[in-house]
Parts: C-alpha cells; sequence; structure tokens
C-alpha cells in the first residue's frame, strides 16, 4: 500500500465519521420537536375530520399547538376496541405498536364529547393506494350513519394524480354522506368517472374518484368498506342501545 | 483585495447569474416558486448551504487527496443538506412538508458542487464564504422574481397579502401555478437579462 492510499483511507474515514456525528447529533437532538410536530399534525387531522375549523380557505393552518392540546383535553376521550367490538380497558392508543396498526387488530375510536354525552365519533381509516399506504381519518355523526368529514394526512401517491385525495376538493365531498341504513353497512364507493354519470339518480354513499387515479380511488373504495366493518363491531352495540 | 471581494459577490448577481447566465439550480426554481413563502424559505437554505460548504471545502482544500476529493464534496454538502431539512421540519413543519423533497434534492443542485469544484478549492475561506453568498443572491433574486410574478399572476396575492390594485374578484390565472408557468417566465427573464448584459451563446 502506498503512502498516499493510506491518507486517502484516513481521510475519508475521518469525513465519515465527522459527517455522521454531526448527523445524529442534529436528529437526536431535535427528536422530541420533530415528534411534536407530528403529533399535532395527526391530531389536527382529527380535529379535522370532526369538522373543527381548522385551517383557512387557502389551507393555512389557524389553530395553534395550545389549543388543539386544550380542545383534546375538552372534547374528546379515545378508547381502543378490539375486533369484536369490546373496549380494551386501560389501553390507550399510545400504547399501540406500529405492527398493531397495521395489522388492525387494536382499534382506536376517538369520542367527542358536549358535557358528558357522545356526540360524535371518529376513527383512522388506512389502507394502500399506488404507491403507498393511505392514512387519514372518518368522523360520523351521532347516529353513526352520517359522515361528518374525511382527512387523509399523510401519503406519498403521485402528488396532481392520487395525491389529490388530500386536496380539499375531494375531501370535502364526503361530508353528509350516508355509510349505514336498514340496519346494515352501505357499500362505500369512489366512482370512476363520477357520480352523475354511473348514478344519474344520485348516489349518498358514493363520491367522485380522481381522474388519471383509479388505482388510488380503488384503494381508498376497499379500505374504507374494510374499515367501517371493522368498527361497525362496536357500532353495532351503540345502536342496539 | 476589497475590490475583489465586491466583484466575487456583485459579479453572480447579474453578469454571471448562476441560474440565468449558467443556466444552474432550474429544478427548484420552477418548483418552489408557486408563492413567495416557500422560495424564501429555499432562498435561505440554499444560502446556508451554500456559503457553509463552500468555507467548509475551502478550508479542507489543502488537505483532500485529489482522488476523492468529489466524494468529500458530496459528503460535506449532504451533511449540511440534511442538517438543514431537520432544523426545518423542527422549527417550520408546515413550510417543509410544502418543500417536500426539494430541501433534499440542494444535494443535487448544480449550483452547490459547481461552486465547490470551480472557486472554493482554489480560494481561501474567506473569499469562498463571499463567493457562496453572492452565487446564493443571485440564485435567490432570480427565485423571488419568479415567485412574486407567479403568487401576483396565479393567486392575486403577494407573500400571502391581497393586493390593492388587483380587483377584489380577481381569478388567478392557473397556468402561472403550474410548471409550464414557471418555464415560460424563467425563459423570460433569461432572454430580458442576456439582452440587457449582451450574452449570446453563439458570439
Amino acid at each position: 500500500m502506498q503512502k498516499g492510499d493510506q491518507h486517502v483511507l484516513l481521510f475519508a474515514a475521518i469525513v465519515c465519521v465527522t459527517c455522521s456525528l454531526l448527523l445524529s447529533g442534529t436528529a437526536a437532538a431535535l427528536r422530541e420537536k420533530q415528534d411534536f410536530n407530528v403529533e399535532m399534525d395527526r391530531r389536527v387531522n382529527v380535529l379535522k375530520a370532526f369538522g373543527v375549523e381548522v385551517a383557512n380557505e387557502k389551507g393555512k393552518r389557524i389553530i395553534t399547538d395550545d389549543d388543539v392540546i386544550a380542545t383534546f383535553k375538552k372534547h374528546i376521550f379515545e378508547v381502543v376496541l378490539d375486533r369484536n367490538g369490546q373496549i380494551l380497558e386501560g389501553v390507550s392508543s399510545d400504547d399501540l405498536t406500529s405492527a398493531d396498526k397495521k395489522k388492525k387488530l387494536k382499534l382506536p375510536l376517538y369520542q367527542w364529547s358536549e358535557e358528558d354525552t357522545v356526540t360524535r365519533y371518529a376513527f383512522p381509516i388506512s389502507g394502500y393506494g399506488l404507491w403507498s399506504t393511505l392514512y387519514g381519518y372518518m368522523a360520523l355523526e351521532k347516529d353513526l350513519a352520517t359522515v361528518i368529514g374525511v382527512t387523509f394526512y399523510d401519503h406519498k401517491e403521485t402528488p396532481g394524480l392520487g395525491g389529490e385525495c388530500s386536496m380539499p376538493w375531494f375531501m370535502d365531498q364526503f361530508a353528509a354522506k350516508i355509510v349505514w341504513a336498514d340496519g346494515k353497512l352501505l357499500p362505500f364507493e369512489v366512482v370512476k368517472g363520477g357520480v352523475a354519470v354511473k348514478y344519474p339518480s344520485g348516489c349518498l354513499h358514493c363520491v367522485d374518484g380522481i381522474s388519471a387515479a383509479t388505482i388510488t380511488s380503488n384503494g381508498i373504495t376497499t379500505f374504507i368498506r374494510e374499515d367501517l366493518a371493522l368498527y361497525d363491531a362496536y357500532f353495532k352495540t351503540i345502536r342496539g342501545s | 483585495m476589497a475590490g475583489k471581494a465586491k466583484e466575487i459577490i456583485f459579479d453572480p448577481l447579474s453578469d454571471n447569474n448562476p441560474i440565468t447566465i449558467q443556466v444552474l439550480g432550474i429544478c427548484s426554481a420552477l418548483a418552489v416558486t408557486v408563492k413567495m413563502e416557500t422560495a424564501v424559505v429555499m432562498c435561505v437554505a440554499l444560502t446556508c448551504v451554500l456559503t457553509a460548504s463552500n468555507t467548509v471545502i475551502s478550508l479542507l482544500r489543502t488537505v483532500i487527496p485529489s482522488k476523492i476529493r468529489m466524494i468529500v464534496e458530496m459528503a460535506v454538502i449532504a451533511s449540511l443538506v440534511v442538517f438543514t431539512d431537520q432544523v426545518l421540519k423542527a422549527y417550520l413543519f408546515d413550510i417543509s412538508r410544502q418543500l417536500s423533497v426539494f430541501v433534499g434534492l440542494i444535494i443535487t443542485n448544480c449550483i452547490v458542487m459547481g461552486r465547490a469544484e470551480a472557486f472554493a478549492l482554489q480560494n481561501p475561506p474567506g473569499l469562498s464564504f463571499l463567493d457562496g453568498l453572492g452565487n446564493a443572491l443571485g440564485y435567490s433574486i432570480v427565485l423571488i422574481i419568479v415567485a412574486t410574478v407567479r403568487e401576483i399572476l396565479g393567486a392575486g396575492e403577494w407573500y400571502g397579502f391581497s393586493l390593492f390594485f388587483l380587483p377584489k374578484d380577481y381569478l388567478g390565472n392557473g397556468l402561472a401555478l403550474l410548471a409550464p408557468g414557471a418555464f415560460i417566465i424563467v425563459g423570460l427573464i433569461i432572454w430580458v437579462q442576456r439582452t440587457i448584459i449582451k450574452k449570446f451563446e453563439d458570439s
């Protein structure tokens, strides 16, 4: 080995170690703050699904972190369900591992209460689009049939195509849709080509699909149906009482 | 010395502008200029990375083995960019989400690597710092002009404020918000500037 090569190797090693120390130090120091931002973003989306005004018409967030925390404390309490619709005592959504969330064996449910009565329900929805898993929330009125709102807050679909799922025009369509009637769940559908074309007489459990994003649209249809069915085990017990 | 420093800072603003004359860094100039807010954050991020990378590489210029000099430059630039990205995620979460991948793509912005190769490797840290600053400002000026035109035409606003000289029911021009609109504006700026300073490729 030449003397020059030793210098090259040594220099490369020093650069690598310095850079990795700098970056891991930064990541560790900022971790808490970043996690807080992600958590706030998640909570803002829960509130948005519940119909709370969180952004102005330009999509700029107008609610402060403190307000988000306060609103959560005042109105929202969460329970975790199992697949049979039983409440798991003593489990909070923070305890769920990523595997729990992925396999949907334990199901968090957010309940909005006004003066100790639950008036609205929200739950996470997630599933595959084209490239990625879409994450969002769906909120239902007290009747557990009328949708208050749906939000999608995290996905890696193509901007302008499948990525349109997190645009206001798409998400706003879900408000006031009906997912349950006459004792059974309705087959929710994101309709390719538009609701007005496929169902000229109207369809209360359908929203317009996204042009050039049929796979994303079909994915949303599939996982909204699945997630509604999962939570229905618990909703049945509420409707029954 | 003072004259040289002045030249280093002011040359990239017009006569040797990285975007309009060297045609580097076009990708981000198109992508993040839909509105002023993102453009300004991008400019600040690039300024930090470019001045820091020029300074660091200039400090190391006598010890970097020439065989691996590009890899070392890349490592320094990439570390600085990831650092900037982490800071944005912690303190400017919404904007970092809007900038999405484009902060990360500063790594591949030809201006940064280009200045390291062309200037920082041959010059002392002080001058390299100024060179980085000058080029970053040259980049920023163009980005801000493009963002100004796009936001006013596309949304009828500037930096989120509505403008008094536009009618209240101004309907934004969709083309200005899309990448082709940015292409047209950058093209017009290049044309006007090269006409003024009389720079032609075939002369």
